[in-house]
This record gives C-alpha cells, sequence and structure tokens, in this order.
C-alpha cells in the first residue's frame, strides 16, 4: 500500500483553518462530512448530476462528490454552514428559501444555497433566466424550481436594498419565466450566450478578463 | 473503492515522466468530472492517478490581440472560464456556446477544455466547436512537443492518438479571419445537465465583398464515433455566393454523409433530419446570411426569426441570449 496511505490535508473552511487526514480516494464531500464534521453538506448521486454536494472552492461552485480531497490542500471551502452570519442570523438567502416555499424535503437546499451564493457573488441582480442557468444542475424534486428561483431574486433584492420592488416583482418575473418568455429563456439553457455577465474567475496578466 | 496512488507533479514535464513510467496502471486526471465517476463506480481501477492540478500555467485563455486574433487555450482552462469571456464570445461565439452549453455550472467550473478533447467522446462539446476553426492541438511527450491539427486527433470514441506518456499541452485557434460567423446548437432532450443528442457547429468566413463564402466549416457532434466535419458538405459552400438554397443543399449532404446511429437517446433517422434542420438554423442564427444581405427568415408567424446579433428578434429583456436559441428544440 504504499503511496496509498492516508494524508493530512490543511484547508480552510467557512474561514478557519482545518485538517484532515484523507485517502487518495477520497473526495472533498467525504473530507467535509467525515474529516472535518460538518454533515450539512449532502452526498445525492456522487456523479456530478444532482448537484447536493455543491460547496464553494475559493468561491467557485463545485460538485464536492468530484472534487479530490487531496486538491482542497491550501484552498478556502465555503460550505453551507458557512452562510450562517457571524451575527447568527440566518443569510438572506436562508431566510428566502423558507419564505417562499424553497425548501420541502430539504436535501437539495444545501446545494441549492450554495450555487444561489456563487451566482450571487458574481451577479448581484441575476435575472430568472440567469437563475436558472446557474442553477441547472441542482435538481430538485420537491419543488418544482419556481420557489427557488423566486427566493434567490428575493434575496437578491434584498442584498441589495431594493426589497420592496422585489416582493412585488418576484412571482411576476418567476410567472413569466414560465409562460410568455418561457420558450426563450428555457431553450436558451443548452447553448446560452451572454448567460452570467461578469467572470467568475480571477484573471491574470495575459489572460481574457471578459 | 480500490485504493491507488495519487500522484500530484508540479510540471508538465513532470507529469510525462510519471505516465511514461508507469504505463498502463497510471491515468491522468484533470478536472476529474468525468473519471472520478468511472473511479468511484469501479469502472476503472487506476493503481495511481496523475492529477495535472498542480500544474501552473496551464489555466489560460490567451487571446493573441484585444480586438480579435486566434486564441491558445491552455489544456486545463475550466470551461466556466471560456464561458464567462466576452472576448470569446465576440470573436468565437461558436466555441464560447459549446462551452457554456456543458454539464451544469459546477461540472463547467472544474471540468476543462483539454480533458473535454481528450476524454474524447463522440458528444464532446468543446471539441466539436473547436473543429469549427482548425484548433491545432500542442502535445507534450517524452520527447519533446509536437503539434497535431484537431481534426486527426480522434480515432474513435474514448480512442485519441495520443501516445503513451504524451499530455496535452494547449489548443491553438488561428485567426479565422474578418467577417467570420459562427454557431453551435447543441440538441438535447432537456435544455441543461444533459449530453447531446447530436450537435451542430458551423463557421462561415465572406470575402470582403460579403457575398463569397471563403471558408466554411460544419461540425458534428454524435454523428459519428467522432466529433467530425462534415468535408464534402462544406466545401460545396466555398467560392460560392452565401445563399439559403446553398446551405440547404450542403446540409443535405453533411446528412447524408453522416454516421449516425441508433442509441438510447435518440435515433438514427432523427439524428440525419436534424443535421438537415439544424445547419440551416446554425447559418440563420450565426449572422452570416443578414451579413449577406439576405433578408431574416420568417417564422411561422409570419415575422422575422432571431438572426444572431443582427436582429435579435424579441429577446426578453433579461436574456440576450435567448432569442438566438429560441427554437432550438423545438422542430
Amino acid at each position: 500500500m504504499a503511496g496509498m496511505d492516508k494524508k493530512n490535508i490543511h484547508f480552510v473552511v467557512n474561514g478557519d483553518p482545518v485538517s484532515a487526514l484523507v485517502g487518495p480516494e477520497w473526495t472533498l464531500l467525504r473530507a467535509l462530512r467525515d474529516g472535518v464534521g460538518l454533515t450539512g453538506t449532502k452526498e445525492g448521486c456522487g456523479a456530478g448530476e444532482c448537484g447536493a454536494c455543491t460547496v464553494l472552492v475559493d468561491g467557485t461552485a463545485v460538485n464536492s462528490c468530484l472534487f479530490p480531497a487531496l486538491e482542497a490542500e491550501g484552498r478556502s471551502v465555503t460550505t453551507v454552514e458557512g452562510l450562517t452570519q457571524a451575527d447568527g442570523n440566518l443569510h438572506p438567502l436562508q431566510k428566502a428559501f423558507i419564505e417562499y416555499g424553497a425548501v420541502q424535503c430539504g436535501f437539495c437546499t444545501p446545494g441549492a444555497l450554495m450555487s444561489s451564493k456563487a451566482l450571487l457573488d458574481q451577479n448581484p441582480d441575476p435575472s430568472a433566466h440567469q437563475i436558472k442557468v446557474a442553477l441547472a444542475g441542482n435538481l430538485c424534486r420537491c419543488t418544482g424550481y419556481t420557489q427557488i428561483v423566486e427566493a434567490v431574486q428575493a434575496a437578491a433584492a434584498e442584498m441589495n436594498g431594493t426589497a420592496a420592488a422585489a416582493v412585488g416583482n418576484g412571482s411576476g418575473a418567476a410567472a413569466s419565466g414560465a409562460g410568455a418568455t418561457g420558450a426563450a429563456s428555457d431553450t436558451a439553457l443548452a447553448g446560452v450566450t451572454g448567460a452570467v455577465d461578469q467572470p467568475s474567475h480571477a484573471s491574470t496578466s495575459g489572460e481574457v478578463t471578459a | 473503492m480500490a485504493g491507488f496512488e495519487y500522484v500530484r507533479p508540479t510540471t508538465l514535464e513532470g507529469a510525462v515522466a510519471e505516465l511514461s513510467m508507469r504505463g498502463d496502471t497510471a491515468v491522468a486526471v484533470a478536472g476529474a468530472t468525468d473519471l472520478w465517476v468511472n473511479i468511484r463506480s469501479g469502472k476503472m481501477k487506476p493503481e495511481a492517478v496523475v492529477s495535472l492540478r498542480g500544474i501552473a500555467g496551464l489555466d489560460v485563455l490567451t487571446p493573441e490581440r484585444a480586438d480579435g486574433g486566434g486564441l491558445t487555450i491552455g489544456a486545463m482552462t475550466p470551461h466556466g472560464k471560456v464561458e464567462d469571456s466576452a472576448w470569446t464570445a465576440a470573436h468565437f461565439p461558436a466555441l464560447q456556446q459549446g462551452c457554456a452549453g456543458l454539464g451544469s455550472r459546477q461540472v463547467r467550473n472544474v471540468g476543462t477544455v483539454g480533458g473535454n478533447i481528450c476524454n474524447a467522446a463522440p458528444c464532446a462539446d468543446s471539441a466539436t466547436a473547436l473543429m469549427l476553426f482548425d484548433a491545432t492541438l500542442v502535445i507534450q511527450g517524452p520527447g519533446g512537443l509536437r503539434e497535431l491539427p484537431l481534426g486527426e486527433f480522434f480515432v474513435g470514441p474514448g480512442m485519441t492518438r495520443l501516445l503513451k506518456g504524451e499530455l496535452l499541452k494547449e489548443i491553438r485557434v488561428p485567426d479565422p479571419g474578418a467577417n467570420t460567423f459562427s454557431r453551435y446548437i447543441k440538441h438535447t432532450r432537456r435544455r441543461g445537465v444533459e449530453l447531446a443528442m447530436m450537435s451542430v457547429g458551423v463557421r462561415l468566413t465572406l470575402e470582403d465583398d460579403m457575398t463569397t463564402v471563403k471558408a466554411a466549416r460544419i461540425s458534428l457532434g454524435v454523428c459519428a464515433p467522432t466529433p467530425t466535419c462534415a468535408d464534402r458538405a462544406q466545401d460545396m459552400l466555398v467560392g460560392k455566393p452565401l445563399t439559403r438554397e446553398a446551405v440547404e443543399a450542403a446540409a443535405l449532404v453533411a446528412a447524408e454523409d453522416s454516421q449516425v446511429r441508433d442509441s438510447w437517446r435518440g435515433k438514427a433517422w432523427y439524428r440525419r433530419e436534424m443535421i438537415r434542420v439544424l445547419v440551416p438554423r446554425a447559418v440563420e442564427q450565426s449572422g452570416a446570411y443578414v451579413a449577406a444581405g439576405l433578408a431574416p427568415a420568417l417564422d411561422d408567424a409570419g415575422s422575422a426569426a432571431s438572426s444572431g446579433a443582427s436582429a435579435p428578434g424579441a429577446p426578453t429583456p433579461d436574456d440576450p441570449g435567448a432569442s438566438s436559441g429560441a427554437t432550438e428544440g423545438g422542430a
């Protein structure tokens, strides 16, 4: 078993430096749940299809079930546990998910929240279409998604200080996404142009800065 | 899952040395979005995994010039980086569309363009889009670098001309020249997180008269054992004025020449029919017809159909990309 021994990895989870003893076959998901003891992140399919295990690695949404744990060395990981504010209050996304009924059985919720967080960090005022693109990799078998889209819009409005407008527009915008303009909005998910307006990757010299 | 050794070289040469030394017992892994699934399911049982993530300088998207020209893509560049690149969207729209339509955002954030090419799936979106632009692969081997046109790289599903120990370093996309229009349409049964049932890319470069076709490429995904170009069809267009009739005739030839087959995702006859339908649609949506002075196509409702950036149709205000894909999958 030479070379197959476990290794200690050091990384930052929700702002705190942690270490975990992981095997070469361990995923970040397992390191978080079994190594660090944070069980908020869920395993659904284990194959990168459902998004229940979504966490942020250096601010970017990834499926932790397909992220080799050893690659977390030196990285900063944010899980659903890290959404709660320093004062103990829920994140606006969490509050909106509850308020809009975007949580039913709850299993997909941590992943949906983290994909939503990655989106809002990159694009503070996303359209319903942009929310659908960002959350296309988060399967929910309960809500039918409409409530999730509404919740993300409401949270964005809350965070942008335009909450009053959002309450009025929240369901309207979501309804139009599924109705009159639905064909256009939905179809573009497959080969979309300009779906996400802001770059998510830090650019270095000579690179495209979008 | 059986144990394996996890090797993390920090140079490309180091990775090549590890792979050369270990032979068939080792696999190279980039973003891991495909390979890790196979390892977790037990389908692959490598003795060693050589991670390419520690190698610096391969996650780059380098345009030749701010206002155009060619593009160099490092093999470890994630699809999301291409998706988010406004420069790529402006100068290589089909490439940006191919990368933006792959998997989910979570997959695109880690799945790499190099991995998509080397995995050699018949449905590889980035590879099918890159074939439109005559991309060249720069390959690092034990003896140094070599170059190979992307069009010669694929041998069959999962099979490439990469030799033992070789790794893809970067993809070079030459300047397609002025008056270039492109579009990639991924045809799927659902609109997100789906492998292509089939896909069609087109790229047209017009002469300065904005009428004569200088260069034409029609690439097809899942219409043969590998991503392919419809050589006979695209050659039919070159040197002649761009017309809808010419494109429809070429689309028919592309459909006839394809090697489509039945699979659970779609039947051969349907894939063949979709080539005939989607090649003209892709040209329409590339904006080439309008640029060539042809009237926009009329849709069933009698109004001008969407046609790329020049005739945006009626996109929703918050969805600039919607119009160009509005009829995709409709048929």
